[in-house]
């Protein structure tokens, strides 16, 4: 069956056999979107988070049939390696990403809490990362980069 | 090839289901799903044990009035495929807060996004954290199917360890909240192995309703995780309905009124730690609404 | 130009990183890519008497399901599966016969052509057995445990010898403490799981990319076991999503990913599910018994160590469980035991710092309860038994500034504002409790070559087989590349993670960054000496006289270090050398001295605050302070430090494979149940690197991957027992342990 997604704001159009496809999936082997990583497919880890019509969700759970018609952004989509968002740069400057695999999950995550909310505080940003583990420990790292992405510093 | 189906009305999901679940040649169940949050990793899980697993299904997502909270008369309706974050954001009064809290601590915001109340409670764990707030609120699930509509309390609905009430042709449509007084105030309290991300080891919600008296016009207690479903302390509400709400009380939440508990022993907790834990939490929820401002317990 | 190394350099692959930009084993596409998805066995022990494929093979999109009986020729000896890691033993064959030895063994591989296709048809394999009773549990193989003997290979591992009359200084020790303690089985569970694409390239080679940290171990195990030439086979591996030593020994996804490239002729992709990372190696479970006799000054006088852990029925797995406590303190009188539980489980494996948390925990939280018994503060315990020597081979140790760490990282704690007797500190309703342990390490170096390419524009290339495995290999090599070249850090390409490249052992251990600067030290002076030689040949070159000894490479020049007015610029010299680009490998081998001990220390202190009416702890506060030699870049060794005080929390409250002995299964087979801590349990976390100079290498590096979580596990109980007044042997430390 043919889908029609929007990526990065861009229409993608693609076949599938599999109506309930995770767009997880879909995203990484069909259209070639790696950022999204997966790291259990059981919706327990995060790493596979993308943003769905502005909410971050987990791609793993959504099938590709719900995913028609949403407009959805991956990792790939929210900064470049010329101009990265402005979470992307504090990930770098404070060191948050380790291995790296978690990170898709915790940069969109933060990317999206602060769309939301330009000044969280540092219990907001452990709340809205609840959903997200990391094996590095890179806990206190990301807890920072997101506070200095949103232009305060963790005490 | 697999079955999805996405209908966009009410009705013609009914219709399909009806289908679905009779006797004719297209016969097929098909399972209802909304946000994914609990069938998929459980099918996920099954695959890597080499069980069947479901792969033909109802999407009711695109059906509009699901979705989202509304008032019939007294009442305060919540649509079957509302999100957690959907209950999050909305305007509530006071006895909702135990709902509320409870939706921030199911799983994390990309589950919260998506996993739906409904799910909630069909899906029947016995540590479903959205069960017990409802419970305190009298809750009572609107079913629809093709043969008509009924309304049964959740308390009956759920009836074991992923048990519950609904017939294959049958759909969850809302959830019912009876009227509440203004005055209605609520907590809930999750305890789990660590801070986020964990089935509950045992969890307590409580609506209390204090008289211009002081005394206590209406207390519900419901504890999660302790039983095969979500349970009422019924022995405990009626101790302490009309007495004055004073700390004295907290003395009265005596280890006999648990008894109704039949907690499990099991790789999170043994059944003789969950017992005491839920009367702890009990009475931290009790002590809470003594204190006029506090609203965070630590549990 | 100011140096790199020893500052808060940024992650050179940070861009990639957070860009999605960085590719991992299984995201690299081609067309027409075949996915397979593994089956896998639902007993402990047995033989498969029936495996029925046609269900399978009848789903559209099926290619082929490959199981032991018609998959194509493997090797039949031992020896063809023996990594370069492997303990004694027999390796696991994946597909190789009707023999089951563990629960979630592979027994079939589905080939479709999408992964949805694969892992359905996987579902309607159906397996009949012929079972045999299993024994998964540590406890019920504990009797029938069998002493490891010396000279039982590989070396250095058996425990070491028994020194003085310990039995006698027991028996006449003014004080004594004994105990048991136990960890529970923990699994690795990086965050991406184990995955191989291996592309059928036109003239029949294989492009592997697979999950590793060693691509050359598996290239050349991947040749054993398929008998395949080495010209034929390359493994990369770029980026490693966490590995955690599970990724040492090669895995079965790339023998099945393998296997249905060579039997298709396709190219194929094998990702394992979560549950099935179950069915890779763990940290051994482990049963301790220790016995400490001390004077009644609080010096050690006697130490006995015995171990039973665990492995499988088919390999040996053990490392020095049992030695680090006659190395830790000064005692003259020590024995050890070491004895291996054979369980129907796969092989045990190196897990973060194998052997030394676990060890540590053991010892540490006796060191803890003798202090007790001594009524003696159990910091001012450990430094009465404080050990200027390495008792077990009686040597000096080549640095150890772990009494600088103890002071160092009490003073930042606080420590002395503590009061010693349990149950005696508050916060609210909270009690609170202090607790300290010691840490040690090895600090080894390993053989490795590297490649240098430098061009006359200034840039470099650095070559190396190794791999970074998130610990910022790439970042540390660029570093020292750049100083050492005297080029910007921009200039300097990396090029590791590929089987093609200068050799490299697997990176583990804490080696690499040892070895691998050291190597870029090597072959920069090659570099150096054949600039010199082009230098030399510029008219009237002011390096005409100079020894190469005597030059260095800074800003883009030659420089004659007595004489900074005396330099030639590379690109000067190359020019007129008439040559593009130079290019030099070389092998660095440590130096074979025995001599000394090389070790890291760290002094761990950490705060509890627990509820105890429901027995929730809160790590709130943990201090690690560390002796690793010389840091070559705070920002990726703080992040190991940190890294690893979350794993000793980890390993303190949450981590424990469940099995169910009757079936044989790990019950929480899945990261929602295999608790690690999550972003709301982390708080308050200071590293502090105390100097210490070391000079075992030009560069007086130690390595800094592993040292950073012994020893906090035990602290963490120890501040439990300050806490509340119970002392917890058995890990983890969970609510209801906590519970009257």
């Amino acid at each position: 069956m043919p889908y029609t997604l929007t990526v990065n704001g861009s229409e993608r159009s693609l076949e599938s056999r599999d109506p309930d496809q995770p767009l997880l999936y879909v995203l990484r082997n069909a259209l070639g979107f790696t950022g999204p990583k997966f790291g259990c497919g059981l919706g327990q880890c995060g790493a596979c988070t993308v943003i769905a019509d502005g909410s971050p969700i987990r791609s793993c759970q959504l099938p590709i049939s719900a995913a028609q018609g949403m407009k959805i952004t991956t990792i790939e989509g929210l900064g470049t390696i010329e101009k990265p968002h402005p979470v992307q740069a504090a990930f770098i400057e404070e060191a948050a990403a380790q291995c790296g695999y978690c990170t898709n999950g915790m940069v969109m995550t933060s990317a999206a809490l602060l769309a939301q909310n330009p000044k969280p505080s540092v219990e907001e940003v452990k709340q809205a990362l609840a959903g997200n583990l990391c094996r590095c420990g890179t806990h206190d790292r990301v807890l920072r980069a997101v506070m200095r992405a949103s232009g305060r510093q963790k005490t | 090839m697999a079955i999805y189906l996405r209908p966009a009305s009410l009705k013609a999901a009914l219709s399909t289901l009806a289908q679905a679940s009779g006797k004719g040649r297209s016969a097929h169940p098909l399972t209802v799903l909304a946000g994914g949050t609990d069938i998929y990793p459980t099918r996920a899980g099954k695959q890597a044990w080499l069980e069947s697993f479901p792969r033909d299904f109802l999407d009711i997502t695109q059906i509009p009035q699901l979705r989202g909270i509304r008032r019939d008369g007294r009442a305060i309706l919540i649509g079957a495929a509302t999100t957690w974050t959907d209950i999050v954001a909305a305007r509530l009064p006071p006895a909702f807060d135990a709902l509320k809290q409870a939706a921030l601590q199911i799983g994390g915001l990309q589950i919260q996004n998506r996993g739906t109340l409904g799910g909630n409670i069909v899906n029947a764990s016995p540590a479903a954290d959205g069960v017990p707030p409802l419970l305190a609120l009298d809750a009572e699930v609107d079913i629809a199917s093709v043969r008509g509509e009924r309304s049964v309390p959740l308390a009956s609905f759920i009836r074991g360890n992923r048990q519950t009430g609904l017939a294959r042709d049958e759909l969850v449509v809302a959830i019912r909240l009876p009227g509440h007084r203004a005055s209605s105030r609520s907590l809930f309290l999750k305890l789990g192995a660590r801070s986020h991300l964990v089935i509950s080891i045992v969890s307590v919600a409580m609506l209390l309703d204090q008289g211009a008296d002081g005394t206590i016009a209406d207390i519900r207690i419901t504890v999660g995780a302790a039983s095969a479903v979500p349970t009422r302390l019924a022995a405990l509400e009626a101790e302490l309905r009309g007495e004055r709400l004073d700390a004295s009380l907290i003395e009265r939440v005596t280890p006999g009124l648990f008894s109704v508990l039949t907690p499990l022993d099991d790789v999170r907790a043994s059944s003789h730690y969950r017992r005491a834990a839920a009367r702890i939490l009990v009475r931290r929820a009790l002590a809470n609404f003594m204190e006029p401002q506090v609203e965070e317990v630590a549990a | 130009m100011a140096p790199y190394i020893g500052t808060a350099t940024s992650r050179i692959d940070g861009i990639a990183k957070v860009t999605g930009a960085a590719k991992y084993a299984a995201e690299f596409n081609v067309p027409g890519l075949l996915h397979g998805s593994v089956v896998t066995s639902t007993i402990a022990k047995g033989r498969i008497t029936r495996l029925d494929t046609s269900a399978a093979m009848r789903v559209k999109g099926v290619i082929d399901v490959l199981t032991h009986e018609n998959r194509p020729p493997m090797a039949d000896n031992d020896q063809a599966y023996k990594d370069d890691v492997a303990p004694p033993g027999s390796p696991f064959r994946p597909l190789y016969d009707d023999k089951i030895k563990f629960n979630l063994q592979p027994i079939a591989l589905v080939v479709a052509e999408t992964s949805e296709v694969a892992r359905f048809a996987a579902s309607l394999v159906t397996v009949e057995y012929e079972e045999v009773a299993h024994v998964t549990d540590i406890f019920a193989a504990r009797d029938a445990a069998v002493p490891i003997k010396p000279p039982a290979s590989p070396v250095g591992f058996t425990p070491p010898k028994a020194r003085g009359q310990p039995n006698r200084a027991l028996a006449r020790a003014a004080v004594r403490h004994e105990g048991e303690y136990y960890v529970p089985i923990e699994h690795h569970n990086p965050m991406e799981l184990y995955g191989a694409t291996v592309i059928h390239e036109s003239d029949g080679k294989l492009t592997v990319y697979d999950k590793t940290q060693g691509v050359q171990n598996v290239q050349r195990y991947l040749c054993g076991v398929f008998g395949m030439k080495p010209e034929g086979v390359r493994v990369l591996s770029p980026f490693v999503g966490g590995a955690f030593g599970s990724g040492l020994r090669p895995q079965f996804e790339a023998v099945l990913a393998v296997l249905a490239a060579r039997a298709l002729e396709r190219s194929v992709r094998v990702v394992l599910t979560r549950p099935q990372m179950y069915a890779l190696g763990y940290r051994p479970a482990m049963v301790q018994r220790i016995a400490l006799g001390a004077d009644a000054d609080g010096t050690l006088d006697a130490i006995a160590h015995d171990a039973v852990t665990a492995t499988s029925q088919f390999e040996e797995y053990f490392r020095q469980e049992t030695g680090w406590s006659g190395l830790l303190y000064k005692c003259a009188n020590a024995k050890y035991e070491h004895k291996l539980a054979r369980l129907d489980l796969p092989t045990s494996c190196d897990m973060r710092a194998p052997s030394a948390p676990t060890a540590l925990f053991a010892l540490e939280s006796a060191m803890d309860e003798l202090a007790v018994a001594l009524e003696l503060d159990p910091l001012e315990l450990r430094l009465r038994c404080y050990s200027e020597r390495d008792q077990n081979h009686d040597r000096p140790f080549s640095s150890k500034a772990l009494r600088e760490c103890y002071r160092q990282g009490a003073e930042a704690f606080g420590w002395n504002k503590r009061n010693g007797a349990p149950r005696s500190m508050r916060d609210g309703s909270e009690l609170v409790g202090w607790g300290m342990a010691t840490g040690i390490w090895e600090a080894l170096q390993m053989p490795i070559t590297v490649r240098i390419a430098l061009t006359a524009n200034g840039s470099a290339e650095v070559a190396c087989a190794t791999s970074d495995i998130g610990t910022g290999t790439y970042t540390i090599m660029a570093q020292v590349a750049a100083d050492m070249l005297g080029l910007p850090l921009e200039n300097i390409s990396i090029k590791l993670g590929d089987s093609t490249l200068p050799n490299s052992p697997v990176e583990g251990g804490s080696w690499i960054a040892a070895s691998v600067s050291n190597g870029i030290a090597t072959t920069v002076a090659a570099v150096r000496n054949e600039l010199l030689e082009l230098a030399k040949k510029v008219p009237n070159s002011p390096l005409a006289n100079a020894a190469p000894d005597e030059v260095k490479l800074a800003d883009g020049m030659i420089v004659d270090e007595r004489d900074g007015s005396r330099s030639v610029s590379i690109a000067d010299a190359m020019r007129h050398g008439g040559v593009e680009r130079i290019e030099q490998e070389e092998t660095t081998n440590p130096t074979a001295d025995d001599s000394r001990a090389r070790n890291t220390h760290s002094a761990v202190f950490a705060e509890v605050k627990i509820d105890e009416e429901i027995g929730v702890i809160r790590v709130t506060r943990v201090v690690s302070a560390i002796a690793g030699g010389r840091v070559l870049n705070t920002k990726t060794a703080s992040s190991q430090i940190l890294g690893s005080v979350v794993w000793g929390i980890g390993m303190a409250l949450h981590e424990e494979t469940l099995i169910d002995h009757k079936l044989g299964r790990v019950m929480n087979a899945n990261i929602a149940e295999y608790h690690v801590p999550v972003n709301a349990d982390v708080h308050d976390i200071k590293v502090i690197f105390v100097h210490e100079h070391d000079d075992s290498n030009p560069l007086g590096v130690k390595g800094l991957g592993e040292i950073g979580i012994i020893g906090v596990a035990p602290a963490i109980a120890n501040a439990v027992y300050h806490a509340t007044g119970k002392r917890v042997r058995d890990l983890p430390i969970t609510l209801d342990k906590l519970h009257p």
